[in-house]
């Protein structure tokens, strides 16, 4: 039903420009459109939201809610996942920061 | 209103393993503060509270803190960025300090996202006074 609803208020924004044509336009419209079908096509394939059967509930999450406590000492369990059990990854966001500010600055002062 | 939103990105920061939040938002908080004085007042009294090389060295010294903690856990004995197999101290869990590892990595994460908010924005400030000079 989302998706339905999405294509409706996406083809109203491509009326407004359907209006002032052009090929170039008209490519890039067909483009979206294209990108567009396939996202909502992949979304409406999704397994439901909430589903107990959802083929993320494995024994990961099962062994985070009953041994993190215990295992981290961390009572909000998100910190001890992101923190703990995935910290590596952690890092690479930190280093992900890190080169962004980097690259910010490498820009700005160079003039 | 900024000490109060300081105390409350400093609170975020350190109940990270308690409650919702830990170092990305809570340093983020307490960027946006420091970034609030500039914008309230001016770029000169904002440059007064953190100075560009403070902001640099505690950016670096948050992703260096990070990475040492991981080193110090293979030094006790544990794998890269161990905690309780390391044998950081782990408290009782609930306490304010407690969690080991989690609490010294969210305090550094806390303070990299801080400065790096605090760099963002002067950097993208005085670029933008700079090349209005320049023409």
């Amino acid at each position: 039903m989302e998706d339905i609803l999405f294509i409706i208020i996406a083809a109203i924004f491509a009326m407004r420009y359907l209006l002032r044509l052009q090929a170039r336009g008209v490519f890039t419209i067909l483009l979206v459109g294209l990108i567009g079908f396939f996202f909502s096509f992949t979304v409406a394939e999704m397994p439901p939201f909430g589903d107990p059967n959802n083929p993320v509930f494995n024994e990961i999450p099962a062994r985070y809610m009953e041994a993190g406590v215990a295992e981290t000492g961390a009572v909000n369990i998100v910190s001890s996942v992101i923190i703990d059990y995935r910290a590596f990854d952690t890092l690479g966001e930190a280093t992900v920061l890190f080169v962004a500010i980097a690259a910010v600055i490498a820009t700005l002062k160079s003039h | 209103m900024v000490p109060f939103i300081q105390v409350y990105g400093i609170y975020i920061i350190l109940h990270g393993h308690l409650s919702p939040g830990g170092g990305f938002s809570g340093g983020a908080i307490f960027g946006a503060s420091l970034v609030l004085i500039a914008l309230s007042f001016n770029l000169e009294v904002g440059a007064r509270q953190i100075s560009h090389a403070t902001a640099s060295v505690l950016e670096s010294g948050g992703a260096l803190g990070f990475i040492i903690t991981g080193l110090v856990a293979v030094a006790l004995g544990g794998n890269y960025l161990a905690n309780q197999a390391a044998g950081f101290p782990m408290g009782e869990a609930g306490e304010l300090f407690s969690a080991g590892a989690i609490f010294i990595i969210t305090a550094f994460l806390g303070i990299k996202v801080a400065s790096t908010i605090v760099t963002l924005f002067y950097n993208i400030i005085e670029g933008d006074d700079k090349s209005g000079d320049a023409h």
